[in-house]
């Protein structure tokens, strides 16, 4: 089994860490690269109708058109900034509620199905009420980004604390830990694997909100892209768009919510090492 | 539940008591009872207009729209329209994941190979590929069938995953020179051992499988209870979109009390990993 947690134990302890991350963002890429060769090689083969799927050239094209005219910036930026602020606000009020209800295991208990309720609702489902609510625009959209965000992180939290064994709080609590001391230095800590896991998810499902809400509530965004190069039977837009889409979110999930969870699991001994 | 009857019995404490009880003894009861505060403060919020009528109903006129749906026979085919493409799309998304998940969590080549293509395709997004499906598959079931697929397959493959790496390895090392085979070891060591994370990822999938459901329906618009939602919010009546997002909140609250909650009870206790 040494091969599950074996490269990340070395990447970690090894003195070239430079190197091996150069390696393996090339692991990476190779499977990668290889999917882009057979989809040239079967546009090319098959003479498949670029209404149905674009070349890798045509796609290639339009993104240095959109480049060079500047909307594919516009259009990052506008759905950028949404996440931003949406994820944001969704974090600095999802986490402490969640850790909050999950105190008192009764109180976990009570809150639960409500929260439960609610995260199954977030997101997409707010879409109609909330361009109803908010007008289609800058509001709408952020309100469901931080719906989505903010539910799955509340209840993972919720969850995080509730799965922290009681001897663990009873031992703080007879070491005499004080309430602050207990949560910082227990119920924090303890929940902090799952909360990164439901942010990672939550903002997962955020950006797919976005999307949605995107290609039915504004007039920009990567969503709006998408939808409008529908219209026009524009294939190697909305391919375009699709890469777009996956290369910033697995930016993001690679370079800022992996590590992170990475680094709480390996500190908290969960990955086998 | 030590820690609550040796301390002082304060009233605060017997209620956390009387509470545990109903936990115990009626698990549904204590599942429904938080919302009855929050219906009576959604009520007493629309009965004071914080917000404006119109943008804001009480529960009385969302039962009244409730009625008159079933009555039309427009709620119950919606969500027989929803409930089928949900079944057949996570049926479809599971028995594809979890061999998936198991294959990319055992083996180091599959890891390479499929791990990068996994998080590059589940970055893309379902609603991503609406537009092309659309494109592609017109406004259909084939293409509301692929994006509950779609959603569902990566929460179920990135957890079993997730739920393999966090199988203590001398568990499968014991085995392994107890001399299980290969076979053996995925079915009695991995595949339980994962387990736990495998339901919250069918879970997790689940949820967000209507999410995509939902979507797909807003853009798609031929029936369902996403499109009711979005048809009503066209029209302009907040009161039949609160309708579509309790009956989706409940609908999805019976299939998790029913099915995925007893399951993941189940394993959970067996795994001995609920301290409740």
């Amino acid at each position: 089994m040494g091969s599950l947690g074996g490269d990340r134990v070395l990447s970690a302890r090894s003195p070239q860490v430079f190197l091996a991350r150069v390696r393996s963002a090339v692991l990476f890429l190779i499977p990668l690269s290889l999917l882009v060769v057979i989809w040239s090689f079967v546009v090319n083969v098959f003479e498949i109708n670029p209404r149905i799927f674009p070349s890798v050239a045509s796609v290639w094209q339009a993104g240095v058109d959109s480049v060079v005219d500047g909307t594919l910036v516009r259009h990052i930026g506008a759905s950028l900034w949404r996440i931003a602020v949406g994820t944001t606000i969704g974090l600095a009020i999802g986490i402490p509620l969640g850790i909050a209800m999950g105190v008192i295991p009764a109180i976990a208990s009570f809150f639960n199905p409500l929260v439960r309720f609610f995260s199954v609702l977030a997101g997409i489902a707010w879409i109609p009420i909330a361009t109803l609510w908010f007008g289609y625009g800058f509001g709408a959209i952020t309100f469901v980004i931080f719906n989505a965000v903010f539910f799955v992180v509340a209840y993972n939290a919720l969850l995080g604390v509730s799965s922290i064994p009681m001897q663990v709080r009873h031992a703080a609590a007879s070491l005499g830990a004080g309430r602050v001391a207990m949560i910082f230095e227990v119920l924090l800590p303890g929940a902090l694997p799952n909360i990164v896991t439901g942010v990672r998810t939550g903002m997962g499902f955020a950006w797919r909100g976005l999307i949605a809400a995107e290609m039915i509530a504004t007039d920009r965004g990567l969503g709006y892209m998408l939808f409008t190069a529908r219209d026009f039977y524009k294939t190697e837009v909305i391919v375009l768009g699709m890469v777009v889409i996956g290369l910033i979110w697995l930016a993001l999930d690679r370079l800022l919510l992996a590590p992170l969870e990475r680094v709480t699991t390996e500190r908290w001994g969960m990955v086998g090492s | 539940m030590a820690i609550i009857t040796e301390e002082q019995a304060s009233l605060w404490n017997k209620l956390q008591v009387a509470w545990v009880r109903l936990h115990q003894h009626w698990p549904n009861a204590a599942a429904t009872l938080p919302f009855v505060p929050l219906v009576l403060a959604w009520w007493l919020t629309a009965m004071l207009e914080v917000f404006p009528r119109a943008f804001f109903p009480g529960p009385g006129e969302v039962i009244l729209s409730l009625k008159s749906l079933i009555y039309k026979g427009i709620l119950p085919e919606y969500l027989l329209d929803s409930i089928t493409r949900l079944i057949v799309g996570a049926s479809a998304g599971v028995a594809i994941a979890i061999p998936v998940g198991v294959l990319i969590g055992m083996n180091r080549h599959a890891n390479r190979g499929l791990w990068p293509l996994l998080l590059f395709f589940q970055a893309v997004g379902d609603i991503a590929w609406l537009p092309i499906l659309l494109v592609w598959f017109g406004f259909g079931l084939t293409t509301m069938t692929f994006v509950i697929v779609y959603t569902v397959l990566f929460p179920v493959v990135l957890n079993t995953v997730l739920g393999i790496r966090s199988i203590n390895p001398d568990l499968l090392r014991a085995a392994h020179s107890l001399g299980a085979s290969r076979a053996r070891i995925i079915w009695e060591v991995v595949l339980p051992g994962a387990l736990p994370n495998i339901m919250t990822g069918l879970r997790n999938g689940l949820g967000y499988g209507w999410r995509a459901l939902i979507a797909a329906e807003i853009i798609v618009g031929t029936s369902g209870i996403g499109f009711l939602m979005f048809d009503a919010r066209r029209a302009g009546s907040v009161v039949e979109i609160m309708l579509g997002m309790i009956v989706l909140g409940l609908l999805w609250y019976v299939v998790d009390a029913w099915i995925l909650a007893p399951i993941e009870r189940a394993t959970g206790e067996r795994w001995g990993m609920v301290t409740r």
